[in-house]
């Protein structure tokens, strides 16, 4: 395919490539005080909290079984989603909503001025969206970070108690409610935003205003999930299970509400990334040229947009039995506490491939990079992404092998979950068949996915045991279990999230991270993660339970390893977040156009990347991924050079 | 490079690169109103789920004591309503397609009326119900089933109100030019808006029947 030179003399509006027009600005989004970021939202989600709380207070005075429980779960309720309102009021995302009644169609939100300040407010940009996503997930992640530092404390020792188990309970349950709504987007969002129209050649996402509003929906869920500390708590751990849910104080409400948030900003999110790689892919960039991270993020994307939805009814439900007194999850009124159970699973199993999936994207995204050779069994690769996406509908009532499920469908349900490990399988295969007799670049990005594929062998592996109604029923509840998800999650996850950021931020900044640094951050983060989460496999063997503050004296010694070693760990996150300083603030080293000469199309376009990405629409001329591969044609043929920063053409 | 581009601060693109971009955002348009159509359709089926679940569970036999059903002339109406909505724009876009922007505007504002009462009728009727929302599993349900409701006729008034007004503003911009064959890129924008809004009302309008049948005939 070929694009022809014909130079036109009108560019501007809505298809233009770009999503900012040359409107005039309204008065809100002018520089000065008034205009809308950062601050404003604050004062409006504030605002919202304020008159959400009166107005439920107002609704529910005339009821007296609320007058007289101390507890007014409407007024929590809407003083939170009147706050959420409030604060994407006050950030911008309502003006275009607003406007479009009058049947505008192109309002201008873009930040006008090219400064900090446009971190800080609703930015169509998927690059400022992506870096905004960055600096989310980390603060999610530090939260998240000091509660298990908190829980390891705790459990240096049985008898002596910091907390009191209430507490303790209540700890567990935001670290992990926390942890795993920040695990569903560290990926999608600040890499999948940052690169996916990078990847495929495409100069905007579909619905730049639905991914500005996925983020800024995200940092409400952050809030609206925090909130239930001020509150009180929850004392259901992540999963929420009713009867507890329904008997829990106030700070449920914002576990039910702020799982609503969240899933809202990742269907959002999903949605916007699937429409986008359908319909954004560069000429000539068929679906067996799409680079595989973006095959990840559609595989995700998938299941961002049909799972989530469940877990949004379910929290739903939820919420209506807290505020009008429904009955879904109570089984004394006609519901039924396994229905949470189902919704919830029904969501929550394919959230681990949500989160797995973009891990492995990385990994095969680099692997290529780093040991000079393309991808083995590319299809494959894909192929399997796609079978771990659809047939991870048809697991979940493996969480249910030990309540509310015929004995009799636990065969069933134990075969799906044993199939879904041969398109996992597939996938780590293709990275083994890439690493065989490869001649590897041991550069910080490739240490992480090299530890990824350890630490994911372990966790998958004690996956399909747990698969085993036997096992299951064994090991159920217990440390075992909580073992196997921190290698999958944790271990695959996070640090295929660290590979990518120390392989992409070069791009995203302008500057590399500190070598040594990141080595120091790398061996200890590695090596104690493992120190910290192995143990517990014995310790769950030896049956001690999760979410129990205290345990049998004869297991202290393996817990006061793995909480020395989970500090260790804690550390190795402030190693990594000083490596970010010192690299970008204190001593930056500018970046090379092209650093690790990969022939991903990221690469070939200017740093810092300019906001329309390409100065014309790549044409992709071959697969990608083709490496020391001599006569190789170039991967995208990007025109003639007619300006300053137009990119390099050479392809290595 | 024109003025508005230079302002921008983007290179100009060739008119076949335009045409690439128009068409990935006419086809977008058109996969995110099914996509969208998709994530309503599991969003609903969660709740058609737990209506069967509890249904079939019948915990303590409380899952509809003495058959209590919610009121049948509320729920007509609404149905009825939203039937006429989603006929409306099926057929105003229709007549769209056919070259007249006059009758596709006069159906969608007639169904933003409906759908607005029918929106209204769903409020008044859950201060009109015979039942407390916790007083068994159907009860329970049928709350669900009424916010969701709710939920959809928003959607629904706002997507056709939006795509009206936004065809009236373009058909005064595209003055002289019939803008329903117009080539100008946000008239055909707006069409390929048109079609992902009138599929997404025959979707809730069909997913409404389904409803309607499960909460007050069976």
């Amino acid at each position: 395919m070929t694009i022809s030179d014909e130079r036109s003399t009108e560019v501007s509006g809505p298809v233009s490539g770009h999503p900012h027009n040359t409107r005039k600005l309204s008065w809100t989004q002018r520089p000065g005080l008034l205009s809308q970021n950062l601050l404003t939202a604050i004062v409006f989600g504030v605002i919202g909290y304020l008159i959400g709380h009166w107005f439920g207070n107002y609704l529910a005075s005339g009821y007296s079984y609320i007058a007289n429980s101390g507890q007014n779960s409407i007024a929590n309720t809407l003083a939170l989603a009147f706050g959420v309102v409030g604060w994407l009021g006050g950030i911008g995302a309502l003006n275009y909503p607003f406007a479009k009644l009058f049947g505008v169609d192109g309002l201008e939100e873009e930040s006008p001025v090219d400064n900090w300040s446009k971190y800080f407010r609703y930015s169509l940009d998927h690059k400022i969206v992506g870096l905004q996503y960055v600096v989310g997930v980390l603060l999610f992640m530090f939260t998240g970070g000091l509660l298990a530092m908190a829980i390891r404390t705790e459990l240096l020792n049985p008898t002596t108690h910091i907390f009191s188990p209430d507490v303790y309970i209540k700890i567990v349950s935001e670290h992990g409610t926390i942890m795993m709504m920040m695990a569903t987007s560290i990926i999608v969002g600040p890499l999948g935003n940052y690169f996916v129209p990078l990847m495929i050649g495409a100069r905007r996402m579909a619905f730049p205003r639905i991914e500005a509003l996925s983020f800024w929906i995200f940092t409400a869920g952050y809030m609206v999930i925090f909130s239930a500390l001020p509150y009180g708590g929850f004392p259901t751990g992540w999963t929420g299970y009713a009867p507890l849910q329904t008997q829990a104080g106030p700070g449920m409400v914002s576990y039910l509400l702020g799982f609503a948030v969240i899933g809202l900003g990742m269907i959002l999110a999903g949605f916007n990334q699937a429409v986008t790689i359908i319909n954004y892919r560069a000429p000539g960039m068929t679906w067996s040229r799409v680079p595989v991270f973006v095959w990840s993020i559609l595989a995700t994307a998938a299941l961002l947009t049909l799972a989530t939805p469940v877990l949004f009814a379910g929290g739903l439900f939820g919420l209506l039995d807290k505020t009008v007194q429904t009955a879904f999850y109570v089984d004394e009124h006609g519901g039924s506490s396994y229905l949470w159970q189902n919704l919830f699973w029904f969501f929550g199993h394919p959230e681990v491939y949500i989160m797995a999936l973009p891990g492995f994207g990385i990994a095969g995204e680099l692997l290529p990079v780093f040991c000079r050779r393309p991808l083995f069994a590319y299809k494959v690769s894909a192929a399997g992404m796609i079978g771990v996406a659809l047939l991870s509908f048809f697991v979940w009532q493996h969480h249910l092998f030990q309540s509310g499920i015929n004995p009799d469908m636990r065969p069933l349900f134990m075969l799906t979950t044993e199939l879904i490990s041969i398109p996992t399988g597939f996938i780590y295969l293709v990275g083994m068949g890439t690493l065989y007799r490869a001649k590897i670049r041991f550069e910080l990005p490739m240490l992480f996915v090299l530890a990824l594929f350890f630490n994911f062998l372990i966790g998958g592996v004690t996956g399909v045991f747990l698969s085993d109604v036997p096992v299951n029923v064994t090991v159920h509840g217990g440390f075992f279990v909580l073992s196997h998800f921190h290698y999958t999650i944790m271990g695959g996850l996070l640090f295929a999230f660290m590979a990518g950021l120390y392989y992409w931020l070069p791009k995203m900044t302008g500057k590399m991270m500190n070598k040594k640094i990141g080595k120091v951050h790398f061996w200890l983060m590695f090596v104690f993660f493992n120190l910290t989460f192995f143990p517990m496999f014995i310790i769950g063997l030896l049956g001690q339970p999760r979410r129990v503050f205290t345990y049998a004296t004869n297991l202290q010694g393996l817990n006061d390893f793995s909480s020395i070693s989970a500090f260790i760990l804690g550390f190795s996150f402030l190693v990594f977040f000083f490596n970010l300083v010192y690299s970008m603030w204190i001593k930056p080293e500018v970046a090379p156009a092209n650093p690790w000469e990969s022939l991903g199309l990221e690469w070939q376009t200017a740093t810092p990347v300019p906001s329309y990405n390409f100065e014309r629409i790549p044409v992709i001329m071959t697969e990608p991924y083709r490496y020391s591969e001599e006569g190789a044609p170039a991967f995208a043929d990007f025109g003639p050079k007619d300006a300053p920063d137009s990119p390099t053409h050479t392809m290595a | 490079m024109s003025n508005s581009a230079i302002q921008s601060g983007q290179p100009s693109l060739s008119n076949e690169e335009r045409e690439y971009e128009m068409r990935a955002l006419i086809s977008s348009i058109w996969t995110g109103g099914r996509l969208f159509i998709g994530i309503y359709t599991f969003m609903l089926a969660s709740l058609v789920f737990s209506y069967f679940y509890l249904r079939s569970s019948d915990t303590g036999l409380l899952w509809r004591p003495d058959h209590v059903t919610a009121p049948r002339a509320f729920g007509f109406l609404i149905f009825g309503l939203s039937l006429v909505t989603g006929l409306l724009a099926y057929v105003g876009r229709k007549r769209l397609v056919m070259g007249s922007f006059q009758d596709f505007s006069v159906a969608a504002w007639s169904g933003v009326v409906t759908g607005l009462i029918a929106l209204l009728l769903q409020i008044i009727e859950l201060s009109h119900l015979s039942f407390y929302p916790g007083s068994s599993g159907y009860a329970s349900t049928f709350i669900g089933f009424a916010v969701m409701n709710i939920v959809s006729l928003v959607i629904s008034a706002y997507w056709l109100e939006t795509t009206v007004a936004r065809g009236m503003r373009i058909r005064r911009e595209v003055e002289g030019e019939n803008p329903e064959f117009s080539s100008n890129p946000r008239a055909r924008a707006f069409r390929a808006d048109v079609a992902a809004m009138s599929y997404f009302q025959v979707f809730l309008t069909l997913a409404g029947a389904l409803l309607f049948a499960m909460f007050y005939l069976m």
